[in-house]
């Protein structure tokens, strides 16, 4: 047995499976050996052994001696002489037989080694479950679908779960009631390619105005009734500065006024800007000078 | 903290890197004295030791030490543990503490390994430690460290039981072994101990279960490959009978080159640290692990047969000890228990493991540091090698720099 493992190469493997097959024992089973070597024979020519069979069946040893015994009696009779010391000097041969290690078990090394040898800290139960999944994944091939479907399901899930968490931050459970579920439903339908949402609807200014107002009320009183608490808050979110600023002209309007019913009406402040200032500042500019 | 308590005194250089590890972690000053004072050539703190006061110091804020003119007497006032977090010891950039162990070191690196690992769950940020210079020992060595594999393979996934098991790594960037006379190397390891935890979970192991698998590291440093396969084969050939599932993995690599400018040529370099060695580890169906460690000496001339052999046997003897804790790993485990919560613990160990002169310096040292002592008793059940178990009270006190939420 040992003799048989120090020709493998330094990673080996040894699954008690392939153990059995590959290292049938050497010593006390010859009859296994001579089958081998019987298979062998009817495949290739015959084996020359230098020191002659290990040992023999006595049935194969009839038929090795019938032909040495026709040897013999073709070159002479007193070769038996000689024969005999030559058997005694032969009786202790130990043949070794190595099969190079198979392919699959090096990809197992491999994996194994990899496991191993990195940095991190080996998990003792992940080194051999290579060999086990593969072994699991014939057997439950029929399951497959079912966990695609399933796999879909839940991809599915995870992906409305991104994309509503905002809206779930204080919903207990996942799937979203009331107000969030509206919302989650309004964002399913963006996603599915509704051009406005429920919540994006015209409505008069007055009203929206009166919405925001009574938003930001709600955020002050918050916000203070926590300062007085003595709980801290987040930051308050930086304003959108998207309505600040010029307004986007159409093109080809006028650049200065507003062209209503056919006239161009200009404000107080247009033509204010349009004037320039009232008094050029000459005198000041004399005087610096 | 410290300041009202006195200092705690200890004599000998005995166990320094534990009684410092334990001065951290409890935030006591200790005050060490006859440091080799009766040695006439050699008196005071030996190399690796000032490198361990170093280490301690670039991972830790605020310590003080105070070393006598002979380095005899050592007073260590221990600071906060706050790893390689950006702006202490660290580089800036990378958060890396980079630490360089002079050429004089003949301990290996296990030495700093080992009770760094102690100090790092207590740690605020994440412990990253890089070890390179021209004293890093990665094998095993004569003076009874273990190699780095050995720590990264039995060590750290006993952290695991605690609750301490994300973000470890130790990558072994260059291997070395010890160099002439069993001083120096040029090796290159890295640790990353990214779990904090803010007190070890409680442990109970009383069952040491039976030992299903043996992994091992053989490796080889500058010399040839066919060593690794000798020692496994022989290791092996000791081994297979006993357990199916064993295997040896082998690693070669070239000698690491240490600069050592001369007069006519600055920039010369030499090749140290060749060899080669064996870490064998053991687990059991219950998650106990069994290590052993044998590396050829620095003179050479002993065969990696024999190498194999001593390892392999060194293995059956570790296991043949019984309990659930190799003799290697006690204090590792000792002292966590000791740091976890205020709750008793228990650990089977062999008779053997607890009867060691270090085991018992560990516990006198802990009993000195205020810990309650440990309750042993014998093991129940079919108790036939005549395990003791050990029950630890925690002292409940963890990770100060994480007490605050």
């Amino acid at each position: 047995m040992i003799g048989k493992r120090k020709r493998d190469t330094s990673v080996v493997s040894r699954s008690t499976t392939v153990d059995e097959e590959e290292a049938p024992p050497t010593t006390t089973d010859a009859s296994a050996h001579d089958v081998f070597r019987r298979f062998f024979e009817a495949q290739f020519l015959p084996v020359e052994l230098p020191g002659g069979p290990v040992s023999r069946n006595t049935e194969d040893a009839e038929g090795e001696h019938d032909k040495e015994e026709s040897e013999e009696s073709d070159s002479g009779s007193e070769w038996g002489g000689i024969s005999e010391p030559e058997d005694e000097g032969n009786k202790v041969e130990v043949v070794e037989h190595t099969g190079l290690p198979t392919k699959a078990d090096d990809v197992v090394d491999k994996k194994a080694r990899k496991a191993f040898m990195s940095g991190k800290v080996p998990s003792f139960s992940l080194d051999t479950t290579t060999k086990t999944n593969t072994a699991s994944k014939d057997k439950d091939e029929g399951a497959e679908e079912e966990t695609d479907a399933e796999n879909l399901k839940n991809d599915l899930a995870l992906q409305r779960l991104l994309k509503e968490s905002h809206l779930l931050e204080s919903a207990s459970e996942l799937a979203p009631t009331g107000k969030n579920r509206h919302k989650a439903l309004d964002l399913r339908m963006q996603s599915l390619g509704s051009k406005t949402s429920i919540y994006q609807q015209n409505m008069p200014s007055s009203i929206r105005r009166g919405i925001k107002s009574k938003a930001t009320q709600k955020e002050d009183k918050r916000r203070r009734e926590a300062r007085e608490n003595g709980i801290i808050l987040e930051r308050p979110a930086p304003k959108s500065k998207s309505n600040s600023g010029q307004r986007m002209r159409g093109v080809g309007g006028p650049s200065v006024g507003k062209f209503t019913g056919g006239t161009l009406n200009l404000s107080k402040r247009d033509v204010a800007a349009l004037q320039g200032p009232s008094r050029p500042a000459k005198g000041k500019s004399k005087g610096r000078r | 903290m410290a300041t009202s308590q006195p200092p705690l005194r200890f004599t000998s250089h005995k166990n320094l890197p534990y009684r410092l590890v334990l001065a951290t972690l409890t935030g006591r000053t200790v005050h060490i004295s006859g440091i080799r004072s009766s040695s006439p050539t050699n008196p005071g703190l030996a190399p690796h030791e000032i490198s361990f006061l170093r280490l301690l110091e670039a991972v830790t804020n605020g310590s003080q030490m105070e070393i006598s003119y002979t380095g005899t007497i050592l007073v260590y006032k221990p600071g906060l543990i706050t790893g390689s977090s950006a702006g202490t010891g660290a580089s800036s950039s990378s958060g890396v503490i980079r630490h360089e162990l002079p050429a004089g070191c003949s301990r290996g690196l296990s030495y700093f390994l080992v009770p760094l690992c102690l100090l790092a769950p207590f740690s605020k940020a994440p412990m990253k430690v890089l070890f390179t210079g021209p004293g890093v020992i990665t094998s095993a060595t004569p003076t009874g460290d273990m190699s780095v594999d050995t720590v990264r393979t039995a060590i750290l996934p006993l952290y695991n039981q605690f609750g301490i098991w994300n973000n470890i790594e130790l990558r072994v960037l260059r291997r070395s072994n010890p160099g002439p006379n069993g001083k120096g190397g040029g090796g290159e390891v890295q640790l990353v101990f990214g779990h904090q935890v803010r007190l070890p979970k409680t442990l109970h192991l009383m069952n040491p279960g039976r030992i299903k698998r043996i992994r091992g590291v053989a490796y080889s440093v500058g010399v040839s490959g066919s060593n690794n396969a000798r020692m496994i084969e022989t290791a092996r050939g000791i081994l297979n009978p006993l357990v199916k599932d064993t295997y040896v993995f082998s690693d070669v690599s070239s000698a690491p080159l240490i600069p050592a400018p001369e007069r006519n040529n600055p920039s010369a370099k030499k090749k140290i640290g060749l060899g080669f060695g064996l870490s064998l580890v053991a687990e059991s169906s219950t998650g106990c692990l069994f290590s052993a460690d044998v590396t050829s000496p620095p003179s050479g001339g002993q065969p990696p047969e024999d190498i194999g052999k001593n390892c392999a046997y060194q293995l059956l003897e570790a296991i043949s000890k019984g309990g659930c804790v190799a003799p290697a790993a006690a204090p590792t485990m000792l002292s966590l228990m000791t740091m976890g919560s205020e709750d008793v613990g228990r650990l089977q160990v062999g008779r053997d493991v607890i009867a060691d002169e270090n085991m018992i310096r560990l516990a006198r040292d802990l009993n000195k540091f205020g810990v309650p002592g440990w309750g042993l008793r014998d093991a129940g059940g079919d108790n036939e090698h005549g395990d003791v178990i050990i029950s630890v009270v925690g002292r409940g006190i963890g990770n100060v720099g994480r007490k605050v939420a």
